[in-house]
């Protein structure tokens, strides 16, 4: 008897797990505790105890050749100093500022790339299957190895210069490396090269389940292809766009591998982003708890962006598209 | 007119292919090459290695080809170490996160553990650039002693990689109706007894999925394994970025020597699974 009641209070639950979040029900509160327990564990000891500790470092001057403890950093408090010296920071300023416009070069090129491929790819050819595995390639390369590569390729007297001097008339030498304005540029290259696939895997998935009976419906109203793809296709597509530009915008504004192994954020600090920012006062500079500060403020940064981003991620998992 | 759009469809598509394969081929190439090729020497860039070799291959797995070319690293050890570090660091990483996350994510599926905002927050943290959260752990890894251990190297993959497994087999369980739960529970079988046997060989495929997904993210990591080790426990990426010869100056053949054999293992992986790569790297929201 105990069992058919209880299966009545699932199916009713269930029948609210597509709209309002449910409280965990009474008789299975135990277990469901007991399943993500390991989890909070693992949270509480690698994520939140190290980030109470940053917090408390980033209010002090300490650093390791302080000579004492971390736990004792207190003994060299100075409240929000860091803080302010950061947000005053014309080079934090500028590295802010130079990752976020990274990120929507690097999204946005490779959505257009992406989606343009995706479109090119819609219609069945010879050949489909293996070129579209072949363009799974990149995304699969280890960063280390790409950002390798992309030294090689981008030397002064590499194969991409030298490729482009066959085109051209006159030798074309541009130093992408060492240029201040190129070096931006090339790393954002690396992440367009890696990553054009999987905006294109993407988008190619969201064209292909636009249903066949509406582009039919709308050829019979004598649409054009460009009217069919405003009206029928890029309505459908829409919540998929979204989720790839989301996920491409968040990992590409982590971007460190490529950065440094390319540049080290050089010359200068001319194509420096946050993440190699951040590196370099660390490891360079030995400015913990400055760079403590800094990953506070952008902690708190990307978690008002990430609340505004995940909710058409949730959406999107929650409709099981 | 419709035979002559088809034809430049295919040129465009084909140029493209070439372009986006043509750092792999390099690497690939340049894996082959004699010194002398690695740069252009005398305005001739070498397209084809025209003196295929496997010196390079020789040369990190620490022969010495030719006996004058010394092999010099910042670190006292050669590829198979840091090879076999990579692969035991990721392949144990892989194992924890996907324990421990497997039953996190049949919680909150199932029955929704934590409401709203634990699945929420457990997404946020791979948002965060990995620089900003990795500082205080390497404080914390000295303090404990785990800096540059395996086991700290194995620890923090395992956590870091738990979000993304949460969120991907929480997608596979959403996909379990709840009936077949329901009835194994009818049956007898208790709470975890129906996760067991009922649920878990029916995301069998997801499960296998998750883990190699997991097994690349952590096989490819660089910045972790470059603040948390590096000394005497370097993988495979590190230890790449880090080959310099003191007889040629860069190690351009050795490197790519070593990024052939890293980046091997991802391409063949991404084949078997191939089927779910979309849903793996939009966090289970695409499902094809």
């Amino acid at each position: 008897m105990e069992i058919t009641t209880d299966t009545t209070t699932q199916a009713g639950d269930s029948l609210q797990a597509g709209g309002v979040p449910t409280a965990p029900m009474h008789p299975h509160r135990h277990i469901s505790r007991l399943m993500i327990l390991p989890g909070i564990v693992l949270l509480l000891l690698l994520v939140l105890f190290p980030v109470v500790m940053e917090i408390y470092i980033s209010l002090t001057t300490w650093t390791p050749t302080t000579g004492s403890q971390w736990y004792l950093a207190y003994r060299n408090w100075t409240w929000f100093g860091n803080y302010w010296d950061g947000l005053t920071s014309p080079s934090f300023i500028t590295a802010a500022v130079r990752t976020i416009v990274m990120t929507v070069a690097a999204t946005g090129v490779e959505f257009l790339l992406g989606f343009g491929l995706a479109l090119l790819f819609l219609e069945k050819f010879i050949g489909r299957g293996v070129a579209t595995v072949l363009f799974l390639i990149p995304m699969m390369i280890v960063p280390a190895v790409s950002g390798f590569v992309f030294l090689l390729l981008l030397r002064t007297d590499g194969p991409l210069n030298t490729a482009i001097s066959a085109i051209v008339p006159g030798t074309f030498e541009a130093r992408w490396l060492t240029d201040p304005t190129l070096a931006p540029v090339a790393v954002t290259l690396v992440d367009i090269w890696q990553w054009t696939p999987l905006m294109f895997l993407i988008l190619l998935a969201g064209l292909m389940a636009v249903p066949e009976d509406q582009i039919q419906a709308a050829d019979i109203l004598g649409a054009s292809w460009f009217q069919k793809l405003r009206h029928v296709v890029l309505p459908i597509v829409k919540p998929i766009i979204l989720i790839a530009l989301i996920i491409r915008g968040m990992e590409a504004f982590k971007i460190f591998d490529a950065a440094w192994l390319l540049t080290q954020g050089g010359p200068g600090e001319a194509s420096s982003t946050i993440s190699v920012k951040l590196y370099r006062e660390a490891f360079q500079n030995s400015q913990w708890s400055y760079v403590a500060a800094l990953a506070i403020v952008v902690m708190i940064f990307v978690s008002l962006a990430a609340s505004q981003a995940i909710k058409p991620l949730e959406r999107q998992q929650e409709r099981g598209a | 007119m419709k035979a002559l759009l088809t034809s430049l469809r295919m040129i465009v598509i084909a140029a493209v292919l070439c372009i986006f394969l043509f750092p792999v081929y390099w690497t690939v190439t340049m894996a082959f090459k004699p010194a002398e090729e690695w740069t252009p020497t005398g305005g001739k860039t070498y397209w084809v290695p025209d003196h295929p070799t496997f010196d390079n291959f020789r040369r990190i797995f620490g022969g010495t080809p030719g006996g004058s070319d010394s092999f010099l690293v910042s670190t006292p050890i050669n590829a198979t170490d840091s090879i076999v570090t990579s692969l035991v660091t990721s392949i144990v990483g892989t194992l924890l996160a996907l324990a421990v996350g497997t039953f996190a994510a049949y919680g909150i599926s199932r029955y929704r553990a934590g409401g709203k905002m634990l699945g929420f927050s457990i997404l946020q943290l791979r948002m965060f650039p990995p620089i900003a959260v990795i500082i205080p752990v390497l404080f914390l890894w000295t303090y404990l002693h785990l800096f540059d251990t395996r086991l700290g190297l194995i620890l923090i993959y395992g956590a870091v990689t738990f979000p993304f497994v949460v969120w991907l087999m929480k997608s596979f369980f959403d996909e379990v109706p709840r009936e077949i739960s329901e009835a194994a529970i009818v049956d007898g079988c208790s709470q975890f007894g129906a996760f067991r046997k009922s649920v878990l060989p029916l995301v069998k495929g997801g499960l296998a999925t998750t883990a190699l997904f997991v097994f690349i993210l952590n096989w490819s990591d660089f910045l972790i394994a470059l603040v948390l080790a590096g000394n005497n426990v370097v993988t495979a990426p590190v230890f790449l970025s880090q080959i310099t010869s003191a007889a040629t100056g860069e190690e351009f053949g050795s490197r790519a020597a070593l990024g052939v054999i890293l980046i091997t293992p991802p391409m063949l992986l991404s084949i078997l699974i191939q089927k779910h790569l979309v849903r793996g790297l939009t966090f289970g929201a695409i499902k094809r």
